[in-house]
């Protein structure tokens, strides 16, 4: 009779390769990642010396860095918001039953697959006042109107805000759209009998049942945010100033075009702390619900 | 326990399938370190002879393993509908295979693809393209090959534009890193219509740009247009620093201050619209064809214009730089050819920059690309007087102050920062005081 314990190590070398592709390429750029946080590295400059925390600490000196937080917290916290209301409301739109329902969930999809920096691309020439197609549309219906989106520090983040919303916002709904179908409709009709309006259904029956749905889209669809960076390359190209730049464009810049790689890694540990932190709260959150 | 074996033997095939996949990558991991190992040992002309050895074993091997290429050139022409063409003639003029990989065409995505390459020591690109900003920051890195004493012999070295050479891309041993592949200026252009309809017929002085600049704005038009996206809006401060009789490496100087209140006042006075702080090139050039500047500074030969159908004597073309001090000054720009320290395949990599730094190999880079040949020589041979850019290219080499632009090492991060608070300043986010103490502090910052 073979002992099934002694055969634990059949187990383990079966998972190993999956062990050693995981340690090889996530594992050990984390702790590289960390053990450069602590030196300063400029490779321009051959410099390559222990720092300390001295990374950590300009991290809140650098006036580039603590814009760069700043717009990073607006666009998250702005974007989603959008994401969960709009994206809540093209999931109802897309879940009603009307003619042409299936050709419009196609079409909704199309911005989500195109590649964000084409993207981005598009949108700085969409918001030129001269030559974009924003402009022009409005001016149909207030002639003469001029706002040049990228060059003042609010309109140039709404500009972003807006062109990401209209990338992820489809995919999001379809997401949601699949949690609504889940839905059994005979809810609806005993809510209906009782006396439920469709305004009472949404609130006591429809939000509550896609809760669940939501907050577990919120998890991902925030940490893209948090490390979304080809959007502002190719569109503004953090600008005006560093006023559109986020913090995975900034760590970006700092690491291939600056070759600061101490202080590059050291905003991305910060950065992973960050994602590290929401994601435990989101989770526990979720568990509360749940409860 | 058939079930078991059957499992532990198809588990085994998988891991075995695996690891020898991953094996499948020593042959090519090789080369790669080597290169590492050159780059890290440094530029001198010696260490790089010793590598060549070694090298032109390994670029033997790969040749007899794949048989493929001589040389691989990362290159920012592939796009250019002539390169076909002048690939084939190299190719032929030189008797190498090359294998060609297209830069990225936006500015900072090349940068980092560059910069990538060469600070790890990739083996797989043996000759790049670079520009002034890249040279800055390479030169005394240990990444590029010196070429004095293979490339850019004495015989021809007099023959490029000294102060770029210089200035641009010789390192601190005096080793010249790189061959330029054309001679460009930041020259200044004009709508003549606009001219015209204004009715000035000379803009020699500052007095004059001004009188035009009034004349010429108005009604969506403006005197004067520019690309002030943060990192292209360096060229236009150092040229009118430049003008003032500036110096950009010191912003204590009354003249660069001088500058900045132009500017600015152009700004003000609606000669200049704020709005081209968010545009680059592509943006600036479709406005300027339209007709809504009267002028500015741009780099090249005036292919944007050409292709609009907007080139000409009674359109757009360039003129002479106005003299704002006590002389005429204008930039001059290139991108160089450089060796990768790392490279395999030395030998010939040296073969094709010699055709390049050669009179048929300009000739060829001057027919396909439209680019002005480096060599003072080549140019007056090959270039004929029928090109308008011979006399007006002429007369900023004999009227003008010629220089090659301020750069520091952290080229990019000195660039992006005073084109942040460049920005500010024009949208009087910043006074003029304060532009000019965190300019000073950036010179002095990134200049170690």
């Amino acid at each position: 009779m073979i002992n099934k314990k002694s055969l634990q190590w059949i187990a383990w070398v079966l998972i190993l390769p999956v062990l050693l592709i995981r340690g090889f390429t996530t594992i050990y750029p984390i702790l590289k990642t960390v053990i450069n946080s602590f030196y300063d590295i400029r490779i321009l400059s051959g410099v390559h010396e222990f720092a300390g925390v001295s990374n950590y600490l300009n991290i809140f000196k650098d006036q580039k860095v603590i814009t760069t937080l700043e717009f990073t917290g607006v666009f998250v916290v702005v974007s989603m918001f959008f994401h969960i209301i709009l994206g809540v409301g093209l999931a109802l739109i897309l879940n009603m039953k009307f003619k042409g329902r299936r050709f419009l969930r196609t079409i909704v999809l199309i911005p989500w697959a195109m590649p964000a920096v084409v993207i981005g691309m598009a949108g700085k020439w969409a918001f030129n006042n001269d030559y974009g197609l924003i402009n022009d549309l409005v001016r149909r219906f207030v002639p003469g109107f001029e706002l040049h989106w990228l060059i003042n520090t609010g309109t140039a983040r709404a500009a972003v805000i807006a062109l990401d919303l209209w990338k992820d916002l489809p995919f999001f709904a379809i997401l949601i759209l699949s949690g609504l179908q889940f839905i059994s409709s005979d809810i609806y009709e005993a809510a209906k009998v009782d006396g439920a309006n469709a305004v009472k259904s949404f609130f006591y029956i429809t939000l509550p049942l896609i809760m669940r749905n939501v907050l577990t889209l919120c998890i991902p669809f925030t940490l893209w945010r948090l490390t979304g960076f080809d959007l502002v390359y190719s569109m503004t190209s953090g600008g005006p100033g560093e006023d559109t730049s986020l913090i995975a464009y900034r760590i970006t810049m700092e690491a291939f075009t600056n070759l600061n790689v101490g202080y590059a890694a050291a905003l991305a540990v910060l950065l992973f702390l960050v994602m590290a932190v929401f994601s435990w709260f989101n989770m526990r959150f979720m568990n509360r619900f749940e409860d | 326990m058939k079930k078991k074996l059957v499992s532990i033997l198809l588990s085994a095939a998988l891991t075995g399938s695996l690891l020898a996949g991953c094996g499948g990558a020593d042959n090519t991991a090789a080369p790669a370190e080597g290169g590492t190992e050159a780059q890290s040992d440094g530029g001198a002309a010696e260490d790089a002879a010793a590598g060549e050895g070694a090298a032109d074993d390994a670029a033997a091997e790969s040749g007899s393993k794949d048989g493929a290429y001589d040389l691989t050139l990362y290159t920012i022409n592939s796009t250019d509908e002539d390169f076909p063409d002048w690939l084939a003639n190299v190719e032929g003029a030189t008797g190498l295979k090359i294998n060609v990989i297209a830069a990225p065409t936006d500015s900072d995505t090349r940068q980092q693809k560059i910069t990538t390459i060469l600070s790890t020591g990739d083996a797989n690109v043996d000759i790049l393209e670079i520009n002034d900003e890249m040279s800055a920051s390479f030169k005394n890195s240990g990444w590029l090959e010196g070429l004095n004493d293979t490339v850019m012999t004495e015989d021809i070295r007099g023959e490029f534009p000294q102060g770029y050479v210089a200035d641009m891309i010789t390192d601190k041993n005096g080793q010249i890193i790189g061959v330029p592949g054309y001679s460009g200026y930041l020259a200044f252009w004009v709508n003549q219509q606009i001219l015209d309809e204004a009715g000035i017929t000379s803009m020699d002085t500052k007095e004059d740009f001004v009188k035009y600049l009034e004349a010429a704005s108005g009604d969506g038009r403006y005197g004067y247009g520019g690309s002030w996206e943060k990192t292209y809006v360096f060229n236009e401060i150092a040229q009118f620093v430049n003008m003032f009789g500036g110096d950009y490496l010191d912003w204590t100087n009354p003249a660069n201050r001088e500058a900045m209140e132009f500017i600015h006042e152009m700004v003000e006075k609606g000669y200049t619209p704020i709005d081209q702080i968010a545009d680059k090139y592509e943006q600036m050039n479709p406005k300027f064809n339209d007709g809504k500047y009267g002028s500015l500074f741009m780099w090249g030969l005036g292919t944007d214009y050409d292709k609009a159908g907007m080139l000409g004597a009674d359109k757009i073309h360039m003129a002479m730089v106005p003299q704002f001090s006590d002389q005429k000054y204008i930039f001059t720009d290139s991108w160089s050819y450089v060796l990768n320290t790392a490279s395999q395949n030395k030998e010939a990599a040296v073969k094709f920059l010699q055709y390049m730094a050669s009179e048929e190999g300009m000739k060829a880079s001057y027919e396909a690309f439209d680019r002005y040949p480096a060599r003072r020589d080549v140019a007056e041979k090959v270039v004929p007087d029928t090109d308008p850019a011979k006399e007006m290219y002429s007369r900023y080499a004999n009227e003008c102050v010629v220089k090659g632009r301020p750069m520091l090492p952290q080229t990019m991060e000195f660039i992006s920062a005073m084109g942040t608070i460049f920005q500010s300043y024009v949208k009087d986010e910043m006074t003029l005081d304060e532009f000019c103490t965190k300019a000073q502090e950036y010179v002095e910052t990134y200049n170690q």
